[in-house]
């Protein structure tokens, strides 16, 4: 039991089984298989740019432009299925293009700090200005629509496996994987040690640029797989749909635990931080919390949630430091 | 010459020489530039963004950003549009305005410096807390009649020159003197560069933080004063689009974002040379999404010459030795 | 020495380099204006970018080009006052004759039309009112009662019954015009069915798809008992019918939404959205640019007058309406182009 009490997400996942007791106490509808499903389904997209932002995070980076970048992503897709017709193999491809084209975003991001060290939270602010700006101007704002999606694309959006759908698994696979990413390949361990110490990290051979411009193609990859996943949730494509997306991003990453200014995250952390976010949104309407009280509740949660999680951090910080005194 | 070799390649110099090219091209190509109509309109425009700017740039020079500050401009506006139309003076507005802008400070000063939350995180939330107690004060609606003496601030000009850049002459000056000139200022600067070291030079870290809050907050209150007397409204999203632009002005004016370097010149050039590109641009009549793309190409062009600039010069200095 | 300066050039050239790229944009700008000495109309949108006023910008081109007037159309890109604000001074500082207006705010643009007012510039409304007291003319699609009390009237129609649990889902929460459709649709409902039931407040979705969709989902949960959903903004109504679709309720829970046909004829060929009901938002630019000049050039537009490619309008004191809305379901949703 202490084992449990003194892993780092045990802070997040208490939160966010406590909201879920509440929530199924004051709804019936909040906990059933239904519901659980949808609210998964409907942070699929949160959940990837999350993951990849974790890694972000962990380098002690920021990554302002990802809801641009997915956003130009489902852009690209929305244009390139009109053109490439409507079999498999097309769609396949359309599918590789648009996870390449968000790598290609991300490779931008990834040389334009790691070479010239400005800091990311400003990079990706100019480069978030300027990928949003080209997608506005180029899709003009319009939306499109599932009658103009090949079927072939409905088919693939409506795929379910075992009563589970398909972008849940691409959800979850993406978040396995990056997860042994991190704890088992050497470029994970890299990573990790880059943000704990940049300067040793490099003292120690690790390649730093190379780390950092990894971490940005990773995090544009993702944006274009999170493109996919949600042209195919919303069936559709409105270039105006993710202003503002990337700081939801950044509060599920934070929310699990991930330390800001680098060296610390965890996936499974994040995964809870999303939770977090998408059980409160969805709790709120099945709750029946008046509208114009919901923010209110969000901005609080927010601030109580981090809040605890550094409080927690000084208190073992505090301990630790009592030890070495006794020793 | 000896000008010239006297002329220190500072991040403020290159702004000046930004604003001269770009002001001389819009003289040039937008027609109507230069009429003293749209030049007036110019500095009409100027003071709201480079005065919430200001207020970032103080919380970005301790290494923090302030999310907030433009929602809580709007809850700032909001509270003096409800005392003036429930028939309280304008005064006592604003003093409850200004007691509101005060609050909020208080609430992220407390969160960053005594709790110890990074400030993207605390000003995340608050953020969405200020948002949300706007809307549920005003139910979405916006709030509006205000007295017309009230409409003045926002609105007039002495001597041709517009009021709301008096004010932000004012307390740009104020804020220089208090960074520049008062032992604050000082300890913002440090703070900002080690904070560690600045806490046990004996330097009262968490105080200092607490009024870097407070201050731009009060910038927040200004804005919001501004914003609401020039727009003879206010509403939950009045002035939303100021918090990436006040970021990316805080930046152009060579705040570092790591902290510890930012200067009041910086952020006043800075904010003259997105009003000339925006203006320009919008003369010329170029679409405003091309202007959005410009702003990021510029903001990354000068973040680059700044870092070209400084590796240069140090290249410079290394063969020297 | 030599070095100092090398980046000052830089700076200097990185500039026009830039701005080089704007001589392009402007040739093509030049290309959608008629004559030198023209009028010049200035027509302004909440914002720029989305399907419902890309769709006006159609209208207020094509007129330009039929009328023989230079039109300018150009707004924020967010639905921000202040913003707004900006775009109009500087259109008063290029010397317009008209600026027509669709304000996010109506109070906060008073103090900048006034201004435009003292520049010579005559004002105009459209889409949604500005303080009356500065507009010289208002073009609006619709009168709001009657539109408002529509919705509730179609919803009940789709219903089938006059009693039942009902939800509002609209755009954004401070959108006004929704709000006062809003606002008369309620008023419709107590008045003339005082069996149906509104639950909860209004919920806001930030004018994007897959928000509506989530929070009709769980409302559609939360509510098992629901019978109708009326979807105000013509984004709301998509998610909405997305989620009825997807739970597979289209012959449980009625949907009436603000929408254009293009956009939800997948939703209304399978019934998950009912009705969508809206004025044609490209004979709404029309007809601003028509008025504008009618009022550049001092003339009056008169109740029940033929406007060419529009049809008859009507006029109630300075106000222009386009006229009823159309009713879009799923046997005409085919027949329209916007």
């Amino acid at each position: 039991m202490k084992k449990i009490t003194q892993q780092k997400e045990f802070g997040i996942g208490l939160v966010v089984i406590i909201l879920g007791v509440i929530l199924t106490v004051m709804s019936p509808a909040f906990f059933t298989t239904g519901n659980i499903l949808d609210i998964l389904k409907a942070n699929s997209v949160l959940g990837i740019l999350a993951v990849g932002m974790t890694l972000v995070i962990i380098t002690g980076g920021i990554d302002n432009s990802v809801a641009a970048m997915t956003a130009a992503v489902t852009v690209v897709i929305s244009k390139l299925v009109v053109v490439m017709g409507s079999g498999t193999l097309s769609l396949l491809t359309v599918f590789v293009i648009a996870i390449l084209v968000g790598a290609c975003f991300g490779l931008i991001n990834g040389i334009l700090i790691a070479v010239t060290k400005i800091p990311p939270i400003v990079t990706s602010l100019g480069t978030m200005t300027i990928i949003s700006g080209i997608t506005l101007y180029i899709s003009n704002g319009e939306y499109v629509n599932s009658s103009m999606l090949p079927a072939k694309f409905i088919a693939f959006a409506d795929y379910k496996i075992g009563g589970v759908s398909i972008l849940i698994f691409i959800f979850l696979i993406t978040a396995i994987f990056t997860w042994f990413l991190l704890k088992y390949l050497t470029v994970g361990r890299d990573i990790l040690s880059f943000g704990g110490n940049p300067t040793s990290a490099m003292r120690v051979g690790i390649n730093t640029t190379k780390v950092q411009i990894f971490v940005y193609t990773y995090m544009g990859l993702l944006a274009g797989i999170a493109g996919i996943v949600q042209t195919a949730y919303n069936k559709g494509v409105d270039p105006n749909g993710f202003s503002g997306f990337e700081l939801t991003v950044i509060a599920a990453v934070v929310l699990g635990g991930a330390n800001i200014m680098g060296g610390s995250g965890s996936i499974l952390g994040t995964l809870l931080g999303t939770l977090l976010l998408g059980i409160m949104q969805n709790g709120l309407i099945l709750a029946k919390i008046n509208t114009f009280w919901q923010e209110v509740f969000v901005g609080l949660i927010i601030l109580i949630a981090v809040s605890y999680e550094v409080l927690k951090r000084k208190r073992e910080e505090m301990k630790l430091s009592k030890v070495e005194i006794e020793v | 010459m000896l000008k010239l070799s006297n002329l220190k390649l500072s991040k403020e110099w290159i702004l000046v020489v930004v604003l001269a090219v770009l002001f001389i091209f819009m003289s040039i190509f937008a027609p109507g530039f230069t009429d003293s109509y749209n030049l007036t309109n110019m500095l009409f425009q100027i003071p709201e963004l480079g005065i919430l700017s200001l207020g970032m740039m103080a919380v970005i020079i301790t290494a923090g950003i302030d999310l907030s500050i433009t929602y809580l401009a709007a809850l700032i506006g909001v509270i003096i549009a409800t005392c003036l139309t429930s028939g309280m003076p304008i005064g006592l507005s604003i003093i409850i305005g200004v007691i509101t802008a005060l609050a909020g400070g208080l609430i992220n000063g407390f969160f960053v410096a005594y709790i110890g939350v990074s400030p993207i995180l605390v000003t995340l939330g608050t953020m969405t807390f200020f948002k949300g107690v706007v809307t549920l004060i005003t139910k979405g609606n916006s709030i509006s009649g205000f007295p017309e003496v009230y409409g003045a601030i926002g609105n007039n000009a002495i001597l041709g020159i517009p009021l709301p850049l008096i004010l932000f002459g004012a307390v740009a000056l104020i804020a220089w003197y208090l960074l520049n000139k008062t032992v604050w200022g000082r300890n913002v600067y440090m703070t900002g560069n080690n904070p560690i070291a600045t806490m046990f030079s004996g330097i009262n870290t968490k105080r200092v933080l607490i009024y870097v809050y407070l201050f731009s907050a009060l910038m927040a209150a200004v804005a919001a004063i501004i914003m609401t007397s020039r727009y003879n409204s206010a509403k939950v999203d009045l002035g939303s689009s100021y918090l990436m632009q006040s970021l990316a002005v805080a930046v152009l004016g060579g705040a570092n974002i790591s902290g510890g370097y930012g200067k009041v010149i910086g952020i006043v050039l800075a904010t003259a040379i997105f009003q000339v590109l925006s203006s320009g641009l919008n003369l010329i009549g170029i679409s405003s999404m091309i202007i959005n793309i410009l702003i990021g190409v510029v903001l990354l062009s000068v973040l680059m010459i700044n870092f070209f600039s400084s590796k240069w010069e140090s290249v410079g200095k290394q063969k020297t030795i | 020495m030599r070095k100092k300066i090398v980046p000052i050039l830089g700076t200097a050239l990185l500039s026009l380099g830039l701005l080089a790229g704007c001589g392009a944009g402007k040739d093509k700008e030049a290309t959608a204006t008629n004559s030198e000495d023209g009028i010049k109309i200035a027509v302004v949108p909440k914002l720029v970018g989305i399907p419902y006023f890309n769709a006006s910008e159609e209208g207020v081109k094509k007129a330009g080009k039929d009328l023989g007037v230079d039109v300018i159309y150009t707004g924020p890109t967010q639905a921000d006052a202040a913003q707004q604000v900006k775009v109009i001074e500087d259109l008063i500082a290029k010397k317009v004759d008209v600026i027509a207006v669709a304000p996010n705010d109506p109070a906060a643009l008073t103090p900048v039309l006034k201004k435009a007012k003292a520049q010579g510039i005559k004002i105009l409304d459209w889409d949604t009112k500005a303080d009356e007291s500065v507009v010289d003319l208002s073009v609006q699609q619709i009168d709001n009662e009657e539109y408002g009390r529509h919705m509730a009237d179609l919803l009940v129609k789709a219903m089938g019954k006059e009693k039942g649990n009902v939800a509002v889902v609209t755009g954004g929460l401070s959108a006004n015009n929704l709000n006062t459709w809003i606002d008369w649709s309620m008023k419709q409902i107590k008045d003339k069915y005082p069996n149906i039931k509104i639950i909860g407040e209004k919920i806001g979705t930030d004018e994007k798809q897959q928000v509506a969709y989530q929070k009709t989902l769980d409302l559609l949960k939360a509510n098992p008992d629901l019978d109708g959903i009326l979807a105000y903004s013509t984004v709301a109504p998509l998610g909405s019918a997305q989620a009825i679709q997807e739970k597979k309720l289209q012959d449980k829970v009625s949907l009436i939404g603000v929408a254009l046909p293009t956009d939800s004829k997948p939703f209304l060929e399978d019934g998950s959205l009912d009705t969508a009901t809206l004025w044609n938002p490209i004979n709404l630019g029309y007809l601003t640019v028509a008025a504008a000049k009618a009022l550049a050039e001092g003339k009056t537009i008169k109740d029940g007058q033929d406007i060419p490619n529009i049809g008859k309008v009507e006029v109630d004191g300075k106000t222009i309406i386009l006229g009823p809305p159309s009713d879009f379901t799923k046997e005409n949703a085919g027949d329209f182009n916007f």
